[in-house]
């Protein structure tokens, strides 16, 4: 029944279903199933080819459905149709238009002036022919955020452990007396950040350079991680780590579902306690919420959500586009029932409000000496 | 022995063995994936080493280090010797002066190939993680002031995980797979009898079915077989002869380590879940 061609396309099988079956896990297969009886090869096939629940869950049908016959015309594509990149600009796009080119020449405004505007300018009404130099601003800035973040997160505070290896050996031409000591510096403390970033219908004015922003945050980060939500939520992490912005946003329109529309913000946080939280949040993650707080759904679930995560992270950063406007008070139901769990809740409108959030990311206030 | 093993595990060890192939085991905590190592040392007759990962583990600490008071004691005994500066360093950067962690340990056995158990990989950093990721490749450590030191018997390996962190995609490549879910009903009963054959049949019957409703309530953290068995084992010490909800209350500290969790069961109705 196992012949070594069936395995071969077996294998063959699991990659097109999206399984990690290569050239050297086909190979291991084909040594593995002989070892074993045959009621047993499906066993060890499946310890050879799966790497994770997952595939470990999906495994049992996929080999059920291949074995019993209709395995030949069974060999479908990976479902991923490529979308035009056009209509994601648009999607994404705060005013779902590029401005023509034409429009932009006709605007005599010099470089220094404009740039020193748009930074300041809130993002919902910049005027449709400067968008496009806005991003390209926004480019540049948040290339700084990085530069300047990475450094921050690198410099350690040198230890005054003594580090006895060093030493010793630097003795020994000294007759084995430790005159000079040699020291071992702390280990640079491992920041976490963990970001949900609403994309619903009334974030869309923001959200393109909200998730620019969590891109440029996400690359200094060992540990981070980026959740877009509306209705449901859905993990980009995997997305944005790609560097070419346009094909990153490509693939995260394929896998954004209900982009605009209305927002659960709670629900929302609840599957990430459920599926996320165990294995993303520790005592040392920054949690931050890029969301306007309009939450169509029960506050109390919010509330209870946002204690739990509370309770596991370091810091709960929200920040809201809105809290720019001067008669804004955080009176929406949703936003009353969270404010009491957030740490820091600032405005996220413009390129200077992103600017100055870095403070919120030093080490001194991920750092243990920050009290709240 | 004391392990209830089904086929699939079966088969997945019978690889390791055979194709000397690492096996990642991942499942809910308390499942017995450590167990499955102590397990095959104990078939195999061979030693059992067990590295117990942590974040910031260190090489120090997982491979190897060295013993600076007996390096410093040579050093002293050494000085008037009659020997170059090179020959004092070869001589206390010996063998003799290295302490083995457990990896070390597991390349240097030099009658039988131990096992070695890592367990709780996901708890480690990924540095380390690339550093387990280069021995179970090769099999060698080397170690700067000696040189490399090769596997002369290699070590069976059995990674566990929690999936706290995804680990990388090179490390799932490298080692077989195999995912532990909690035990049927028969399963768990069976293990039961297995490790507690003094607990008598019907108790322990209506306790693993007591656990398994609870496991259905959707808890942040569901109990695992090893809260079974601690409530089989509590309920003997406590002398019951039958579950009832006093009982399960009484021992509900065993089966339930959260707050929330303990407030929900109790909210629930405890006698409700045991009529399940």
């Amino acid at each position: 029944m196992f012949e070594a061609a069936q395995i071969v396309n077996f294998c063959r099988f699991l990659r097109d279903h999206g399984f990690d079956a290569g050239v050297s896990e086909t190979l291991d297969s084909l040594r593995a199933a002989p070892l074993v009886p045959g009621d047993s090869v499906k066993f060890a096939l499946r310890a050879e080819l799966c790497s994770c629940q997952a595939e470990w869950n999906r495994f049992d049908d996929l080999f059920e459905e291949f074995w019993t016959g209709n395995a030949g015309r069974k060999q479908q594509p990976r479902p991923q149709p490529r979308h035009q990149e056009r209509s994601t600009w648009a999607l994404i796009g705060p005013n779902g238009a590029s401005p023509s080119r034409a429009e932009e020449e006709t605007k005599p405004i010099s470089g220094a002036s404009l740039s020193e505007r748009l930074r300041k300018a809130d993002f919902s009404d910049v005027p449709q022919s400067d968008q496009e130099q806005l991003e390209r601003l926004a480019e540049r800035l948040m290339k700084r955020v990085s530069f300047r973040l990475s450094r921050r997160l690198q410099i350690s505070e040198t230890g005054a452990r003594v580090d006895l290896r060093r030493t010793i050996r630097r003795s020994i031409a000294r007759g084995g007396d430790p005159i000079e000591l040699r020291y071992k510096g702390k280990k640079p403390q491992q920041a976490r950040l963990i970001i949900l970033l609403d994309v619903s219908g009334s974030m869309s004015l923001y959200s393109f350079f909200l998730l620019r922003f969590a891109h440029a945050l996400q690359k200094n980060f060992k540990h981070a991680g980026t959740f877009v939500f509306s209705t449901n939520l859905v993990d980009i992490t995997s997305v944005l780590r790609h560097e070419h912005s346009p094909a990153a946003m490509r693939m995260l329109s394929q896998k954004a579902i209900g982009w605009t529309g209305g927002t659960r913000i709670g629900a929302s946080l609840r599957e990430f306690n459920q599926h996320h939280a165990r294995r993303t949040l520790t005592s040392d993650t920054l949690f931050m919420i890029l969301s306007d707080g309009w939450d169509t759904g029960e506050p109390e679930v919010l509330a209870a959500e946002l204690a739990a995560i509370k309770r596991r992270v370091k810091k709960l950063v929200w920040l809201n586009p809105l809290l720019a406007l001067d008669d804004y008070q955080p009176l929406t139901r949703g936003m009353a029932a969270a404010l009491p769990y957030v740490d820091v809740f600032a405005p996220a409108h413009s390129l200077d409000s992103l600017l100055d959030l870095e403070k919120h990311l030093t080490r001194r206030v991920l750092g243990k000496q920050d009290v709240r | 022995m004391g392990y209830v093993l089904d086929r699939a595990l079966a088969t997945a060890v019978y690889l390791l063995i055979k194709l000397a192939k690492p096996l990642l085991i991942e499942g809910h905590a308390g499942v017995g994936k450590t167990e499955v190592a102590k397990v095959l040392a104990h078939l195999l007759g061979a030693e059992l080493i067990r590295l117990q990962c942590y974040e910031g583990l260190d090489v120090s600490s997982a491979v190897y280090e060295w013993n600076y008071q007996k390096q410093l004691l040579a050093i002293k005994i050494q000085e008037r010797a009659d020997e170059s500066v090179e020959a004092k360093v070869k001589h206390i950067f010996g063998p003799d002066f290295l302490l083995e962690r457990p990896l070390l340990r597991s390349i240097r056995s030099t009658n039988a190939s131990p096992v070695l158990l890592v367990d709780e990989i996901d708890r480690s950093d990924e540095a380390f993680e690339a550093f387990l990721l280069e021995l179970l490749s090769d099999f060698q450590i080397s170690v700067p002031e000696m040189g490399t030191l090769r596997a002369t018997h290699r070590p069976y390996v059995v990674l566990t995980s929690n999936r706290t962190r995804e680990l990388s995609d090179a490390l799932k490549r490298r080692c077989l797979y195999h995912w532990i879910d909690y035990p049927s009903l028969e399963k768990e009963t069976r293990i039961v009898h297995t490790r507690l054959p003094q607990i008598q049949g019907e108790l322990s019957a209506q306790a693993v079915k007591w656990v398994q409703a609870l496991r259905r309530m959707d808890l942040t953290k569901p109990p695992g077989v090893a809260e079974t068995l601690d409530c089989v084992q509590a309920l003997g010490a406590l002398g019951k002869e039958r579950l009832d909800a006093k009982a399960a209350e009484e021992t509900l500290g065993c089966v339930s380590k959260s707050v929330e969790d303990i407030a929900r069961i109790k909210s629930e109705g405890i006698e409700k879940i045991l009529a399940q």
